[in-house]
């Protein structure tokens, strides 16, 4: 009894469907920890990335899926995670442990500041204006070169633990990361504030007369979301052990779309994972011919978005059919 | 004092003149944008690296690296492919439309993605130059210079604008345009064909990206991105303009144009990016319908 009185969400008995798929995960983030043992170093480096490229695709579909918009500048965000670790690593030299929360906070506040500006403008235009930061991130960086290095970029090289295997390092952090924010993205679902901006999404009018106006959510969402990506950025820029212009084009922005995409916006940790690798690995598979990668990721863009339109219907004709039959 | 007035005399006017010119470009590239949005409130993300393949694809076959014709022989050939290319894309992407246009909008990405790609693999990533078949002239009016190459760009500019203003202000497809950007259901009621009216602002608007690639091109040079890259300033100029106003993104064009020779010249030309970004963000927030919205208070 006092139970159902503490918390609503405990009250709710958790499907059967949700506890098989509860325990794949923790299957999973086992089997992804106990991986270094088992496979050779340069897939271990590409399995950093690749985690770290899950959260940044977690940050795009969080936009999606609580503010129903779509960015293709969320590369802007992770920069400013990435580029913060570089930087205090080079001015200050601290470690990841000191920068990491730096970065996040400043992906937060820029996030919130570029969201301002546009708390009224929705769809399209913020489609639009988030292009054109994209368009505008490289000449940024390249401008301040005497922080970031320029075209050349910077190293991140100092450790989280000392003494520890750095390439372990570069593994297990993005996975820490990943699994971390998978565990806060599911426990927000089931937070009022959550709820609120699931409300506010659905039924804005609504959502008003409960007293979440619309602009609230929508600055809310976008720095939560811009925070993650700024989380992707740091532990992109330890994985990957160095940062630079070329890695954040309008070209990042758009694959970390494509990304959420391919994951069709999931927010669980399996289907971050799929948008991640697709973002890593497919590349990797196809670096003889780097040319083939757009084709493949627009092709992919279109197949998962046309595949979620029709199957619905179909599977919905097919049934009825199989109704009257 | 007098100082000033030079300079004014010197930079200023042949800075707002080439702005002009240049505004006309963006200003076709921003057109299409809004011909697409407008019939089927679809961004089409792909429409410059469309128009950058029709470059490419003339590049291709006056250079006989595909071909070997002449110059408009060849542009005729890439018009043709440019609308079946948007003729795809529409047919790929309608079906979306009704359910969702931010996932139509997505899925105009995925169409740019690829024919980006395709671009990088029939060109590679070299830079090519294609130059215009164009008077070779300048003259000097009132301390202007005037060059053959301007001349071009705002006869073609006029003429094309001034045609498709005429197609749609006195034909049935147009009336049809504007009935179905008004309101698509009822116009639907009312026995309109909804889908030959989106086929022919898909294809118009590809056409317009065609020709405005290929008159910026002689101003930069080819590559696989540049032309992308040019149709932020389009994007802008859509903005501007309100993104469902064709006279507003008209304006907008030469507006961005202006400013944006100005900035670069006065302040530098290394924030041309960022300065657009700043120039849309403050565009909406200024007059969000577009510059040539009436003003009037929102509903609360």
């Amino acid at each position: 009894m006092s139970d159902a009185l503490a918390s609503p969400a405990a009250a709710l008995p958790v499907p059967p469907g949700r506890v098989l798929a509860r325990g794949a995960t923790v299957l999973l983030v086992m089997g992804l920890a106990a991986l270094p043992f088992a496979v050779q170093g340069s897939w271990i480096y590409a399995l950093g990335i690749t985690f770290a490229n899950a959260v940044a695709v977690l940050s795009v579909s969080v936009l999606v899926r609580y503010g129903g918009e779509v960015s293709i500048g969320h590369g802007f965000f992770a920069a400013v995670g990435a580029y913060t670790v570089a930087i205090m690593e080079q001015r200050l030299g601290v470690s990841l442990l000191v920068s990491l929360p730096v970065g996040v906070a400043l992906g937060v506040v820029s996030g919130i500041a570029f969201a301002w500006p546009s708390r009224n403008i929705s769809g399209i235009y913020l489609a639009v204006s988030t292009m054109a930061l994209a368009l505008a991130l490289p000449e940024l960086i390249n401008n301040a070169a005497s922080f970031t290095g320029g075209y050349q970029g910077l190293y991140v090289a100092e450790p989280l633990v000392p003494g520890l295997s750095m390439s372990l390092q570069r593994y297990y952090v993005p996975l820490a990361a990943l699994v971390l924010v998978a565990l806060a993205l599911g426990q927000f679902r089931r937070s009022r504030q959550g709820m609120a901006m699931l409300l506010v999404r659905t039924h804005p009018a609504a959502a008003d007369a409960f007293g979440t106006p619309r602009v609230w959510a929508r600055v809310a969402v976008m720095g939560i979301s811009c925070g993650v990506a700024a989380l992707a950025g740091c532990v992109l820029a330890f994985a990957s052990s160095t940062v630079s212009p070329s890695g954040f084009t309008l070209w990042t922005s758009i694959f970390f779309l494509v990304g959420s995409v391919v994951s069709v916006y999931g927010l669980s940790l399996p289907r971050a994972l799929v948008g991640g690798a697709f973002l890593t690995l497919v590349p990797q598979l196809l670096s003889a011919s780097g040319a083939w990668i757009p084709v493949m990721y627009g092709v992919a863009l279109l197949a998962v978005i046309l595949a979620g339109h029709f199957l619905p219907r179909l599977s919905a004709r097919i049934r009825r059919q199989g109704g009257t039959a | 004092m007098n100082a000033v007035l030079d300079s004014l005399a010197f930079d200023l006017f042949p800075l707002v003149w080439s702005g002009i010119v240049t505004g006309c470009l963006y200003a076709l590239g921003a057109l299409g944008l809004v011909m697409i949005f407008k019939c089927s409130r679809v961004v089409n993300f792909s429409h410059g690296n469309v128009a950058g393949f029709a470059a490419f694809l003339v590049y291709g076959f006056t250079s006989g690296l595909l071909l070997a014709v002449s110059w408009g022989v060849a542009v005729l050939l890439a018009a043709v492919f440019i609308v079946a290319i948007a003729f795809l894309t529409y047919a790929l992407i309608s079906p979306l439309i009704q359910t969702s246009d931010l996932t139509a909008t997505i899925a105009t990405l995925g169409v740019g993605l690829i024919v980006q790609g395709a671009t990088l693999l029939l060109f590679g990533a070299d830079i090519v130059s294609l130059d215009l078949p164009v008077p070779r002239f300048a003259t000097s009016v009132l301390g202007l210079r005037i060059t053959g190459y301007d001349l071009t760009v705002l006869s073609v500019a006029v003429v094309t604008i001034g045609a498709l203003f005429l197609v749609i202000d006195f034909t049935k497809l147009g009336i049809a345009f504007r009935a179905i950007s008004s309101n698509a259901f009822a116009a639907e009621v009312c026995g309109l064909n909804l889908a030959r009216v989106q086929v022919f602002a898909w294809s118009v608007a590809a056409g317009l990206g065609v020709i405005g690639a290929l008159l910026i091109v002689p101003t930069t040079f080819l590559s696989a991105t540049t032309v992308a890259a040019f149709m932020l300033q389009a994007f802008a100029a859509a903005v501007i303009g309100g993104f469902a106003s064709l006279p507003g993104s008209l304006i907008g064009g030469i507006l961005i144009g202006i400013l944006m020779n100005l900035f670069t010249f006065y302040v530098s030309p290394e924030y041309a990016s960022t300065f657009l970004l700043v120039v849309i963000l403050a565009a909406l927030n200024v007059f969000p319908n577009g510059i040539l919205a009436p003003v009037r208070g929102s509903r609360v």
